[in-house]
């Protein structure tokens, strides 16, 4: 068990996509019976490992790739936290994508390349060197076009030809990083850091921006982010799982690494690469914000709010204290409950009553009382209202900052609560208290097509994203798995 | 047993939640008004029997949060829950036909379990946690009609509360951060007595409270607000809510440190609203606005003594009493004359006399009137407020009263013939009734000496300025004097025609700048955002370029360098 964990993590998407791949169409519950029992038992083997990681245990699988260039598989606890948020997410999406596309054409294919999807961001959050770590986020980039691009339309194969241009270009940029720093320093393993004494602090820098830049495309940093709300184009399972956890949050990952693992905090501290680095963060929250207040449809609205949101992660990695680090980590995860929930109720309420633009949300809270309550909750955590799970990342962040001697963040934090305010609670209010446009259909006939599978998965992570905020401060809530973390060596 | 009893805090909140989730339950919602009262209950218990600065730990909760009941909160917990529980005897009868009892039931039970929660956290998150569910959730009950004008009341509510939401927590993150990361309300108290502490944090902590509280030119929702909600939830509002503010400040405020530009800052503010706003109040033609606006004042007669111990570093022994015991007389009395406005027009013949007679002892208790509790309060509240504000406090009796006048005067008429519902008399009378005589049963406890003993002639001298306001009413009677009608939130209208007026010269210029930018698209979106859109799109067609062009660079810079 002790090395074929990893293993087994990596393995049973890959049965679930080989699978998928294989059945025909019409042998379609066969292909939900096998998605589902495959991510379910994922779920049971991660809550194993978090128990045995807990107890200190780590679990390592190793093979030799390239002389000198290991494949690793390494779960340590931040991997693990990646690790159990992809695996809690993709089984929610996967019950939410039965449901949503029923029995749509080109199924056998969504679901294969879904699970190859889930299988490279399980990859890359165990990736235990830069060259494994690359491998895994390529095959992320590669695996998630065909779902941009699922709907086949001009737009969507719009989506996906932009979405290509950017994450390859980024990967070469990225690719260009690490040989660069392998050239210097040789195989580059997050367990060990490499030795960075008498490399010349311009070539580090140089490297930094290159890995950065390269990562920051999928993390979507200003400018880089021009992608991201076109992907919009997507079936909502893929924003989804696209806004959470897959795409953007392994360019996040990956910036964490390079920040902690790679360069180590005191070296990107001496050669003050944090503060710029923090303030492009802090530029990137701001844009997202006012570009997701212009927006006047729903998804556009809410792909700008990642933008945003995402780039806290960043911030708190960039900020380099203690309390920094906790606040982006556990955002990592905050972000991803309460984002999912949020689209995967905009895509219920597309599915069901073909809202699509703000102004078309009017009276949806009466209609779909469920749906709504749910977004309420994600809306309200994007806010950084308590006690939903957002308030503890700000929170976390907001001190963070002061460690760090940068009161100028905490401004740009209640910058973006007020933004998130101003673009979020319209909504609500407009789903709660405007009455329905006349040609709605009635709450009879929405009753006797409702789909109870389309609305649990977001009632949960709503409650989730209530339970991680709420209770904070319990063994394997998010916040104390972060601490752990951060006390495990990211506090030097 | 005091571990049972400590069990009370949590159940205070906990309670009210269990009853908003319960009448989510479909059909539920008329029989959970009926149960309104049941809710501050576990809350009122504490506030009597729960041993003083015990604290109970939470732990797993928020950041291992806390509760604790000190004196001080306890005489807000207790006067609060009082008030919450007639309030909702008294909404159990007039909401019994309500239209939307769900939404009314899940939001009153949950704003009072916030509000109650505010005055026992023991640690800033809870605090904060609680403070928001006060604030925010009292959106729907401000707009619970629906009518236009609750409408915008109610937006005015939001984007000051959310405001005050911010300002609160940045002023908590700094001063936590001053305090080490500690996150004890003592400890953060204490941190903002430091010099090392962000100056900003104290200057945000009162201005997010101020909000909530009415301190002057951030009171602008109240008197919008009050008016809108349903006559039990304004009750509340201005009895209650408002005290979640002043607590806040109690908590907060570093008292025994001189911080003499906050300090002063706040007092002349506050002793301003103290007389400004009682005077705005003689223009209101509603019963709820003037209400509104004595609500403005006698907060602000707190926050001005909090002001002036602020600035001289008075001790919080020898104010927390006295302002507690003020403002749980002020959160009665208020709450009375509120249940009072929906009370009036049931109360036909004689039974309007008896309505008139009560309210007006209330009105001048409030004011200060000789003998009656509100006289003592205040004359405890005299010593720390120095010599200017004994003097002012004085004074402010004769602003009250002609406010009060005012009240009776607009007070809605009677239908002949109608008699008061016995639920919503019982309310009004209990709550009346408590607020005359629980400060004088409290007080010997406080000041350590009989009420009885306080010198009673000066009480009676000192309310010349009483006198003068009735000479003054009977003179405006007599030679029929009206005063001007003045709109309710006074600074707001220019502020919103103001702000009307920047956002269409803002869009104009906007307009102007970029046509040479514009190709004519059929968008309904602002020209900003789709010039941003044409950016974003230049940038789409040419990232792989640029991206590439950037590691390219990066490989030839390396070549060189190595």
């Amino acid at each position: 068990m002790m090395t074929f964990a990893p293993l087994l993590l990596v393995f049973l998407p890959l049965v679930a996509a080989a699978v998928s791949f294989a059945l025909p169409e019409r042998l379609s519950s066969w292909r939900n019976a096998a998605n589902l029992g495959v991510a379910f038992t994922k779920l049971l083997v991660v809550a194993y490992l978090l128990n045995a990681t807990e107890a200190g245990l780590v679990f390592e699988w190793r093979y030799e790739f390239l002389p000198d260039n290991d494949l690793v598989l390494r779960l340590d606890k931040l991997a693990l936290l990646f690790v159990t948020l992809s695996v809690f997410l993709w089984l929610m999406t996967t019950i939410y994508a039965i449901a949503y596309f029923d029995r749509g054409p080109n199924l056998s294919r969504f679901f294969g390349f879904f699970n190859l999807c889930v299988l490279a961001a399980t990859g890359v959050a165990m990736s235990g060197t830069a060259i494994t770590f690359f491998l895994f986020y390529e095959l992320l980039t590669l695996a998630t076009w065909p779902l941009v691009a699922h709907k086949g339309d001009d737009k969507s194969l719009r989506a996906g030809r932009i979405y290509l241009s950017y994450t390859l270009a980024g990967s070469v940029a990225f690719l260009a990083g690490i040989l660069w720093l392998q050239s210097l320093v040789g195989a580059i393993e997050f367990a060990a850091p490499p030795d960075l004494t008498g490399i010349p602090a311009l070539t580090l820098t140089l490297i930094f921006i290159l890995c950065i830049g390269g990562l920051g495309v999928k993390a979507a940093i200003f400018p880089l982010h021009g992608w991201l709300p076109e992907a919009m184009a997507a079936p909502a399972p893929v924003s989804a799982l696209l806004h959470a956890v897959a795409v953007v949050k392994a360019g996040a990952f990956g910036i964490v690494r390079m920040i902690y693992d790679v360069y180590g905090i005191g070296t990107v501290a001496d050669l003050g690469l944090g503060l710029p680095l923090a303030a492009l963060a802090s530029v990137t929250i701001l844009y997202g914000s006012v570009r997701a207040l212009m927006q006047t449809d729903l998804k556009k609205r809410l792909a700008y709010s990642t933008v945003s949101q995402v780039s806290y992660i960043i911030l708190g990695a960039s900020l380099i204290g203690p309390y920094a680090v906790i606040g982006g980590l556990v955002h990592l995860v905050h972000q991803g409950i309460m984002k999912i929930t949020l689209f995967m109720c905009a895509g219920a309420l597309a599915n069901r009553m073909g809202i699509k633009a703000i102004a078309d949300l009017d009276g949806a809270g009466r209609l779909m009382p469920v749906t709504m309550a749910a977004f309420s909750v994600g809306a309200l955590g994007m806010i950084g209202l308590p006690p939903v799970a957002g308030f503890i990342s700000k929170w976390y962040l907001g001190i963070g900052a002061l460690q760090s001697d940068a009161a100028w963040v905490v401004a740009v934090l209640a910058g973006s609560s007020l933004l998130n305010a101003a673009y979020f609670l319209p909504l609500l209010y407009r789903a709660w208290l405007l009455p329905p446009p006349a040609d709605r259909p009635a709450i009879r006939e929405l009753a006797t097509t409702r789909d109870r599978m389309l609305i649990l998965p977001a009632a949960v992570t709503a409650l989730v994203s209530l339970g991680a905020g709420i209770f904070a401060s319990l063994p394997f809530s998010p916040l104390a798995w972060v601490t752990l973390i951060a006390e495990g060596g990211y506090l030097r | 047993m005091t571990a049972d009893l400590s069990l009370l805090l949590p159940l205070a909140v906990l309670w009210p939640m269990l009853l908003a989730s319960l009448s989510l339950l479909p059909g539920w919602g008329p029989r959970m008004v009926t149960l309104l009262p049941l809710g501050p209950l576990p809350g009122l218990a504490a506030a009597v029997i729960t041993p003083r600065d015990t604290p109970v730990a939470l732990p797993g909760i928020l950041l291992d949060g806390g509760l604790e009941l000190t004196g001080t909160g306890a005489l807000f917990l207790g006067g609060a829950a009082l008030l919450w529980f007639w309030a909702g005897v008294y909404a159990a009868f007039y909401l019994r036909h309500d239209g939307r009892p769900t939404s009314f039931a899940l939001f009153w039970n949950l704003v009072l379990a916030g509000n109650l929660g505010v005055f026992i956290a023991a640690d800033i998150i809870s605090f904060y946690v609680f403070f928001a569910l006060v604030s925010l959730l009292a959106y729907p009950l401000v707009i619970h009609d629906r009518k236009p004008a609750s409408m915008r009341a109610g937006t005015v509510y939001l984007v000051l509360a959310v405001l005050g939401e911010v300002a609160i927590l940045v002023g908590l993150m700094l001063a936590s951060y001053g305090a080490g990361g500690a996150i004890g309300i003592e400890a953060v108290r204490a941190a903002l007595a430091l010099p090392s502490t962000h100056p900003a944090a104290l200057g945000l902590l009162i201005a997010g409270f101020g909000i909530k509280a009415g301190l002057m030119p951030l009171h602008v929702w109240l008197p919008v607000a009050h008016p809108a909600a349903p006559v039990p939830a304004s009750a509340v509002l201005s009895g209650a809510i408002v005290k979640a503010g002043i607590f806040g400040l109690v908590a907060f405020l570093p008292l025994g440190t001189p911080a003499l530009g906050a300090g002063t800052v706040l007092m002349i503010l506050a002793f301003t609203g103290l007389f400004l706003a009682a005077l705005l109040a003689l223009g209101q033609a509603g019963a709820k606005s003037v209400l509104a606006y004595s609500t403005v004042s006698q907060m602000g007669l707190v926050m001005g003594v909090l002001g002036y111990a602020l600035a001289q570093g008075s001790a919080p022994a020898t104010l927390l009493p006295a302002l507690a015991l003020f403002t749980l007389h002020h959160g009665l009395a208020k709450g009375a004359l509120f249940l009072g406005v929906g009370l009036a027009p049931t109360c036909g013949r004689a039974w309007r006399w008896g309505l008139m007679a009560v309210l007006a002892v209330l009105g001048l208790s409030l004011a200060g009137g000789p003998l009656l509790a509100g006289a003592l309060v205040k004359s405890a509240l005299k010593d720390p407020a120095g010599a200017l504000g004994a003097t002012l406090i004085g004074l402010s009796a004769l602003t009250t009263a002609l406010a009060m006048a005012r009240y009776l005067a607009v007070l809605p008429r009677s239908k002949p013939r109608h008699r008061p519902p016995v639920l919503m008399a019982l309310a009004f009378l209990a709550l009346a009734g408590a607020a005359l005589w629980l400060p004088w049963l409290l007080y010997a406890d406080l000041a350590d000496k009989s009420p009885l003993a306080t010198d009673l002639r000066a009480q009676i001298t000192d309310a010349w300025p009483l006198g003068l306001a009735v000479l003054l009413i009977a003179g405006a009677a007599a030679v029929g004097l009206k005063p001007p009608a003045l709109p309710e939130g006074d600074a707001l209208g220019p502020v919103q025609r103001r702000a009307a007026a920047l956002t269409v010269a803002a869009r104009a210029a906007m307009r102007a700048g970029s046509r040479s930018l514009r190709r004519s698209r059929p968008k309904p979106q602002t020209v900003i955002a789709e010039d941003l859109d044409r950016v974003e799109d230049i940038f789409r067609e040419g990232a792989a370029a640029a991206i590439l062009l950037l590691a390219v660079t990066g490989a030839i810079l390396a070549s060189v360098l190595i």
